[in-house]
């Protein structure tokens, strides 16, 4: 999936009031995984800077504060300069176990429809040699209310995090394919 | 290269979910969690480690109260809207449709009441603990989440989550008694001794204690990040903290922290065993619960469940 069919993919149309603190009533999980011909440190090498998301293909620019301290934030830009931005916190960070855990404080559900969403990447060793990513996240959909409509409904929350997920995935793919 | 690739969140297949055995399950301490992904119910015998039996509960069940006398389960499906009964064994009794959002429940025991909380609409509906029929209405502050009856069956608290409030009633005649402000965003609320209200507050990370005669806010607890429930066990208050994967204990008396402990990913509902040896813990990404020894502050064993497991309510009984 390349940058323009991702943003295609979580971007929707409907506009709503701000409801940040709201959410629907089942929560959500997505865990994607991806093994590496790299070694763990390689991959931690990649990924581990809670300030640098540079290796996502959707993320044209990050900014932060905090490093890779817990309460750090970072706002990534999309797609391009002054794209859709997607605003997170770092709530848990470890080099030695090679993972971080953070949640969105601020992005439109046109960008991605869901709501209250937290996640942790890590990485791991695989049996054998080679490296393990696992992605994980946990969220609402974008539709706090009952009835929601199609595009901010809970598959289409699923659908849009696994979708942000995979390119990611996809694209360190590549990158280590090379090694 | 391209070796595993695992998608989760989708609906455990069909072969999965167990078969009920049609002899009566044994004595002893079970929990009933309510799977809310995976739209099951998963049934644990808690003194042999393992789940007993899966019965399908449709539309994403979260809220869960039981009653042994009854030999009823109650569940909260907020996608279907239904309110459902099940025997201990995990059969189908009886079910209600409510037009909202329900979410929480609880059970006044000797007056045969069932609680259950309208997320959306901001208030509680009564309901018989016989036949599900709607008895009455409450009025509560916005998006009631989490409901408890107290032990000495006098009062009956909502926590408000959008409102930052408590409401207590009195469980006789159902009129209000007051409402107390508390932490924000509170969730889960549980009864402990001396009639204190415990409600675990999500977006200030700290349990707030409350007097439920005079509505007085007691004092403050921090804890980890994001409660999400609350239980009692030997003297001690145990919390599970759904975003640090671990759960808070604190002394029931001097109301002071003691120790974190590690658990399983995204606790959430929580409970002590019969005998107050053990706290259960349901681990809502992990698919587990972790049973905690309250003696050692260890967890001496794990036990996995559907997809999902929530368990926000009573769910664990003493099966006679």
């Amino acid at each position: 999936m390349n940058r323009r069919q991702l943003l295609g993919a979580v971007a929707v149309g409907l506009m709503l009031p701000s409801l940040a603190l709201a959410h629907g009533p089942t929560r959500q999980k997505v865990t994607l995984t991806q093994e590496f011909a790299a070694t763990p440190e390689e991959v931690w090498e990649v990924v581990g800077n809670f300030q640098d998301m540079s290796w996502h293909p959707a993320v044209h620019s990050s900014t932060g504060e905090g490093g890779n301290d817990i309460d750090a934030t970072r706002v990534l830009t999309l797609g391009a300069e002054g794209g859709p931005t997607i605003s997170e916190i770092l709530y848990k960070f470890s080099d030695e176990k090679m993972s971080y855990s953070y949640r969105i404080t601020d992005v439109k559900v046109e960008v991605l429809p869901v709501t209250n969403y937290s996640a942790h990447i890590t990485v791991k060793p695989v049996d054998g040699g080679g490296a393990l990513i696992e992605w994980r996240g946990a969220f609402y959909r974008g539709y706090p209310n009952n009835d929601p409509p199609p595009e901010l409904n809970d598959e289409a929350a699923i659908a849009a995090v696994t979708g942000v997920y995979q390119a990611g995935l996809d694209a360190l793919a590549a990158r280590f394919a090379g090694n | 290269m391209r070796l595993l690739r695992v998608l989760q969140g989708i609906k455990q297949p069909l072969s999965l979910m167990f078969t009920l055995a049609a002899t009566a399950l044994a004595a002893g301490d079970f929990a009933y969690v309510t799977n809310q992904n995976s739209s099951d119910l998963s049934i644990l015998d808690l003194d042999a480690g393992r789940e007993v039996a899966r019965v399908p509960v449709p539309g994403n069940p979260a809220g869960v109260t039981l009653s042994v006398a009854r030999d009823a389960v109650y569940t909260v499906s907020p996608e279907t809207k239904t309110v459902a009964r099940h025997t201990l064994d995990g059969a189908f009794h009886s079910r209600i449709i409510l037009e909202g959002g329900p979410i929480g429940i609880a059970l006044d025991e000797a007056r045969d009441r069932l609680f259950v909380s309208d997320w959306y609409n901001a208030r509680i509906w009564v309901l018989s603990a016989d036949d599900l029929s709607l008895q009455a209405t409450l009025q509560t502050g916005s998006a009631p989440a989490g409901l408890a009856v107290s032990p000495d069956g006098r009062w009956v608290v909502s926590a408000d989550r959008d409102a930052d409030q408590l409401s207590v009633f009195s469980a006789a005649d159902l009129s209000l008694h007051l409402r107390a402000s508390v932490g924000i965003r509170p969730f889960a609320v549980t009864f402990g001794p001396k009639g204190r209200i415990f409600s675990a507050d999500v977006g200030s990370d700290a349990l707030s204690v409350v007097d439920a005669q005079t509505g007085k806010l007691l004092t403050t607890l921090p804890v980890g990040d994001r409660p999400y429930g609350v239980a009692f066990a030997q003297g001690k208050g145990f919390v599970s903290n759904q975003y640090a994967d671990t759960l808070s204990v604190f002394d029931l008396d001097s109301l002071k922290m003691l120790s974190e402990l590690d658990v399983g990913e995204y606790p959430e509902g929580i409970g002590a065993t019969s005998d107050g040896k053990t706290i259960v813990v349901a681990n809502w990404f992990s698919n587990t619960v972790s049973l905690i020894d309250v003696a050692s502050l260890t967890v001496r064993a794990e036990i996995e469940t559907g997809d999902g497991p929530r368990a926000f309510g009573t769910f664990l009984a003493a099966r006679k």
